[in-house]
C-alpha cells in the first residue's frame, strides 16, 4: 500500500474536474514519513549483519581500531580459507543440516497428524488431548529433571535428545489446528462419499490444500531446529556430535568471556579468537537459513494469517 | 581466599541469570538426595592400581591399568582429538586412560553446575578455582580432598616448600575440610594491571610511574600534549582498576572486593568500603576524574568482557594511554595501534600496580585453578590410585613440564642451567613460539592445554614459555611489590552463607554504585558520611558480626 500510495503523484485534472480523493498533503506526508521510518529500520536491522559481513573480509587489526563498519578495510579472503579448512567447523556443519532435516521431518509428521486431530470437533477426548499440549505451553520438569529424562531414556550423546523433545511447538500446532478447522467440511465430506478413509482424507484431500501453512511451518522448524544450540548444549558431551550453532556459540561467547574470567590470564594459553574469524564463522552458518526465507515468502504472509482469521 | 580469584567480574546478564537457574535448580536437585558425605572411607581397601612406594618426586605409574573420567572444558581454538599425543603418552606413563567427557568454554560453568546436580559428572573435575566448589559443598557431590591429601605427597611437598600453608587454610569450609586442590604457584604476580603506551610515558610522561602520585603527574603531562585525550581507562566498568589500586591505598575494590571484609590488623575483620582508606582511594580517583585524566565513558560501558572494545579503538587512536588489562590485553592494544601509529612507533607495556599510602605493595599471593573430585569416587577401586595419579599430574615438576612441553628431547631439550628450547620442527603458536615449526605442540599434539597446563608452576616453569616483556613484568613486580597477607579465614557454614549473601548483596550494591557516583563526580564527597549510614541501615553491623563470628569460631576450632 505504501509503495501504492507513494507513486500516485496527485496530479492536477486535466479539466479542473473532480479532484482524486484526499491525496492531499497530509498523505504525502504520511507516506514520505512512513517511507522515511521503515527504510531507517530497515538500516537499522542490516546494520550489523553488513557489519558483520564487512568484518569477514577485513584485517584483524582493523577491525581492533574501530575502522570497520559498511565497508572492508584491509581486504582479504584469508579468514574465508582459514574457516573453510576448519574440520571441527565442517563436521558440525554437516550435524547442524542433519539435525534440522530429521528434526524438521519428525515435527512436521507430528505436527501436521496432531493438528488434523484437535481440528475434528467431534473427536471424544479431544479437549484432554488440547489441555495435554497446552498444559506444556506453561508448565515444564525443569532443567535438572529434564536432563536426569533424557539420560535414563538412553538419549544423552544421540540426535534424539535434540530432536524428539522439541518435536511438537504447540504454538505451530493451534495455528495448524485452526488452520485445519477453517478448510470447508463439505470437500472432506464429499471425499468420504467418493470413499477415501480419514488418512485418505488427510494425504489426498487435505494436506494439498495446506501448502502454505505446511511451508510456513517447515520454516518455523528449520529455523528452530538450526538455531537451537541449547539443547545440543545440555546433552551432547562429545564435540563431534555438536551442531554449529554450539560451535559458534563456544567461538563467540567463549571469546567474549576468556578474559573476563582470568583464563587467557596466564599469557594466551587460550588465544582470543578474532573478531574476523568469528565474523566468517557468524556469515557462513546464517546463509543457508537465510537462503530459505525468499523461497517460502510467499506463503509465508498467508500462511500464518490462515488460522488466525475465523470465519 | 576467594577475592583474590574475583576476577570474574560480577555482572548481571542472560548468561548470569541463566547460570543462577542452574544453580537454583541444582539446590532443589540436590536438597533431595543430599548424604551427609562426611565418612571417611578406608582408603587402603580401595587401592587398586595404586603404589606402594609413592613419594614426592617419583614418577606414578598404576599397577595395574584403569580408565578415569574427566570434564575437558573445549576451547574454540583448540579442539580436542583423540590421537593427541597428550594422551597416548600419559597413558604410556601412567597406564591411566582419561576419559573425557567435553563440554565447550561458552557455558562451562553452567554445563559443569548442571552435571554435577544430575549425578553425572566425570569423577575429575579440573578448572576449578577457589570458591567454584562453595555451592557444592552442603550438597555432598563433592569430596572433601583435605581428608585425603596424606596420599598426595607431592602437593604436600610444595604447598611446605612454597610457604603456601596459611593459603590452603583459607580454603577450609565451615566444617573445617576443603573440597578442591587448587593449582600451586611458586610466585604469583597481578595478572590485570595497567597497560601503558612506554614511549608516551617516557617522553612526555617523564617516565614509568611507580606509585599514584606518579601516574597523576604523568597523566597531566600526557593530558597537556594530547589535550583530546582522557588518557587513563578502565575497559572493565572500573572493576579491574579499582582491583589492583585499592591494595596500594589499604582497602579492597572492584574484582578484588570479595566479601569486603578485610584483615583490620588485629586479626579481626573490618568492611572495606567505609575504611578511611577505601575513601581515600575514592578520594583519589575523584581527582583524576575531575582533572579530565580519567576517560568516564569507558568506566560507564558495559563489560564486553574482551576489556572493552571502545578501550582498544582509543589506545590505538591515541585518546588513552594507560588501560587495565592483562598481557593478552596488550597484545590486542599492539595489533591496534599497528594499523594506526605503525608498527615501531610505539612501544606497549604492562606495569606493577603503582604503589600507594600502604606503601609498595600488590595483591596477595593467589592459586591458580585446580580441580575437585566427584563423592562417587570413594567408590571406586582405584581411589587411591587416582590420588596419587592426580597428585602426580597436578604437582610433580617433571609432569607439569611435560604438560606444558611434551616429551623431553622429542619436542623439547633443556640445557644444563634447566633452559627450555623447543625443537625446531616444533611450534607453540599460542605463546609465538618457533613460528616456523611444522607441528604445533599445543593443537596438534595436546600440550600446553588450558585444562592441565595452566596449573601448578614453579617460577622456572612460568618464564620457561611466556615473553621476555612478561618475564621482565613478573620480576619487577616481584623485586618492588610486597604482596599483602591473606585476609585471616573466616568460613561460614550453609545457613551463614545464605544470610551472609542476603545481607551482603543489597551492601555491595549500595557500595558499587556510590563508588562509582562519588568517582565520577555525581555525588558529593561531603555526603560520604550519609553513604555509611546508607550502609549501615541496610544491615552492614548484622553483617559484620556475621562474619566476625565465623572468624571466632574459626579461631577456637583451629587453634
Amino acid at each position: 500500500m505504501v509503495i501504492d500510495v507513494m507513486s500516485k503523484n496527485p496530479t492536477k485534472p486535466a479539466n479542473g474536474g473532480q479532484r482524486k480523493t484526499k491525496e492531499s498533503t497530509g498523505t504525502r506526508v504520511f507516506g514520505v514519513v512512513n517511507t522515511t521510518f521503515l527504510v531507517l529500520l530497515c538500516v537499522g536491522m542490516l546494520y550489523p549483519f553488513i557489519t558483520v559481513l564487512a568484518q569477514s573480509f577485513s584485517s584483524a587489526g582493523a577491525i581492533n581500531a574501530g575502522q570497520v563498519s559498511f565497508w572492508p578495510v584491509g581486504f582479504n579472503l584469508d579468514t574465508y580459507s582459514a574457516v573453510m579448512q576448519n574440520d571441527t567447523f565442517w563436521r558440525n556443519y554437516g550435524n547442524t543440516v542433519l539435525y534440522t532435516v530429521v528434526g524438521t521431518t519428525i515435527a512436521m509428521v507430528l505436527t501436521t497428524t496432531y493438528a488434523y486431530v484437535l481440528s475434528k470437533k467431534h473427536l471424544k477426548g479431544r479437549k484432554a488431548l488440547i489441555g495435554i499440549a497446552v498444559f506444556t505451553m506453561f508448565f515444564n520438569g525443569g532443567l535438572v529433571p529434564n536432563y536426569v529424562l533424557i539420560s535414563s531414556l538412553g538419549m544423552k550423546n544421540t540426535m534424539w535428545a535434540l530432536v524428539l523433545p522439541g518435536a511438537i511447538s504447540i504454538f505451530n500446532l493451534l495455528v495448524m489446528k485452526s488452520f485445519f478447522e477453517n478448510l470447508p467440511k463439505d470437500l472432506e465430506e464429499a471425499a468420504q462419499i467418493d470413499g477415501l478413509g480419514w488418512y485418505g482424507i488427510f494425504g489426498r484431500i487435505v494436506l494439498p490444500l495446506s501448502k502454505a501453512v505446511i511451508a510456513t511451518m517447515v520454516l518455523f522448524y528449520s529455523v528452530q531446529f538450526w538455531n537451537d544450540w541449547f539443547a545440543a548444549f545440555l546433552y551432547l558431551d562429545k564435540s563431534e556430535l555438536f551442531p554449529v550453532t554450539l560451535f559458534v556459540r563456544n567461538l563467540i561467547a567463549g571469546a567474549s568471556t576468556t578474559t573476563s574470567e582470568g583464563a587467557a590470564a596466564t599469557g594466551s594459553t587460550t588465544a582470543l579468537v578474532s573478531t574476523n574469524i568469528q565474523a566468517v564463522t557468524m556469515i557462513l552458518t546464517v546463509i543457508p537459513i537465510l537462503c530459505i526465507y525468499p523461497f517460502v515468502q510467499r506463503y509465508f504472509v498467508s500462511g500464518i494469517m490462515l488460522g488466525s482469521v475465523k470465519g | 581466599m576467594s577475592e583474590v580469584f574475583g576476577q570474574t567480574p560480577v555482572r548481571v546478564s542472560r548468561r548470569g541469570i541463566f547460570g543462577a537457574s542452574i544453580a537454583a535448580s541444582s539446590v532443589l536437585a540436590l536438597a533431595s538426595c543430599s548424604d551427609d558425605g562426611g565418612e571417611e572411607v578406608d582408603v587402603d581397601e580401595l587401592s587398586k592400581g595404586a603404589m606402594d612406594d609413592f613419594a614426592a618426586d617419583s614418577q606414578f605409574k598404576a599397577t595395574e591399568p584403569f580408565s578415569l573420567s574427566l570434564l575437558w572444558t573445549e576451547w574454540p581454538e583448540l579442539p580436542i582429538t583423540d590421537s593427541w599425543q597428550f594422551f597416548t603418552e600419559i597413558e604410556k606413563r601412567t597406564n591411566v586412560k582419561l576419559e573425557t567427557t567435553i563440554i565447550p568454554f561458552s557455558d562451562a560453568v553452567e554445563k559443569r553446575s548442571l552435571l554435577i546436580s544430575a549425578g553425572d559428572a566425570p569423577m575429575v573435575i579440573p578448572i576449578i578455582y577457589t570458591g567454584d566448589e562453595n555451592s557444592f559443598v552442603s550438597s555432598g557431590a563433592i569430596l572433601p580432598i583435605s581428608d585425603y591429601v596424606e596420599h598426595m605427597p607431592h602437593f604436600q611437598k610444595y604447598v611446605e616448600e612454597w610457604d603456601l600453608g596459611d593459603m590452603i587454610d583459607n580454603l577450609k569450609q565451615a566444617d573445617g575440610k576443603y573440597y578442591m586442590l587448587p593449582g600451586l604457584q611458586e610466585v604469583s604476580v597481578p595478572v590485570f594491571t595497567l597497560i601503558i603506551r612506554k614511549d608516551v610515558f617516557e617522553t612526555v610522561g617523564g617516565g614509568i610511574p611507580e606509585t599514584w602520585d606518579e601516574m597523576r603527574e604523568a597523566l597531566v603531562k600526557i593530558k597537556a600534549e594530547y589535550p583530546d585525550s582522557y588518557p587513563l581507562a578502565d575497559g572493565f566498568e572500573a572493576m579491574s582498576m579499582l582491583n589492583y589500586a585499592a591494595h596500594a591505598f589499604g582497602a579492597q575494590a572492584g574484582w578484588g572486593f570479595g566479601t569486603g571484609m578485610m584483615d583490620d590488623g588485629s586479626g579481626k575483620l573490618q568492611y572495606t568500603a567505609v575504611s578511611a582508606e577505601y575513601k581515600e582511594m575514592v578520594e583519589f580517583f575523584r581527582g583524576l576524574v575531575a582533572d579530565g585524566l580519567v576517560d568516564t565513558d569507558s568506566l560507564t560501558a558495559a563489560d564486553d568482557g574482551s576489556g572493552g572494545g571502545s578501550v582498544t579503538e582509543k589506545f590505538a587512536n591515541e585518546l588513552v594511554f594507560a588501560a587495565s588489562g592483562s598481557n593478552g590485553t596488550a597484545s590486542d592494544f599492539a595489533v591496534a595501534l599497528n594499523e594506526t601509529v605503525g608498527e615501531g612507533n610505539y612501544e606497549v607495556l604492562q606495569i606493577a600496580p603503582p604503589g600507594g599510602p600502604a606503601g609498595m605493595v600488590c595483591e596477595p599471593r593467589n592459586f591458580w585453578n585446580g580441580f575437585m573430585l566427584n563423592s562417587e569416587i570413594t567408590e571406586s577401586e582405584n581411589f587411591l590410585a587416582t590420588l596419587q595419579f592426580l597428585d602426580w599430574i597436578y604437582y610433580n615438576p617433571e609432569a607439569r613440564e611435560l604438560l606444558r612441553w611434551g616429551v623431553l628431547d622429542e619436542t623439547y631439550t633443556k640445557d644444563a642451567d634447566g633452559k627450555i628450547t623447543l625443537n625446531p620442527e616444533f611450534r607453540l603458536d599460542a605463546f609465538n613460539i618457533n613460528p616456523d615449526g611444522e607441528t604445533d605442540i599445543q593443537k596438534d599434539l595436546g600440550w600446553s592445554n588450558s585444562v592441565f597446563a595452566d596449573s601448578t608452576e614453579s617460577r622456572a616453569l612460568k618464564e620457561s614459555y611466556n615473553t621476555p616483556t612478561f618475564v621482565e613484568y613478573i620480576d619487577s613486580v616481584l623485586a618492588t611489590r610486597t604482596p599483602r597477607d591473606p585476609n585471616p579465614p573466616a568460613p561460614l557454614d550453609e545457613l551463614e552463607l545464605e544470610q551472609a549473601a542476603l545481607l551482603s548483596t543489597p551492601i555491595k550494591d549500595t557500595v558499587d554504585t556510590n563508588t562509582l557516583r562519588f568517582i565520577m563526580g555525581e555525588r558529593d564527597i561531603a555526603e560520604w558520611d550519609d553513604y555509611v549510614a546508607e550502609l549501615e541501615s541496610q544491615g552492614l553491623a548484622d553483617y559484620i558480626s556475621l562474619i566476625n563470628g565465623a572468624r571466632d569460631r574459626f579461631e577456637e576450632e583451629n587453634s
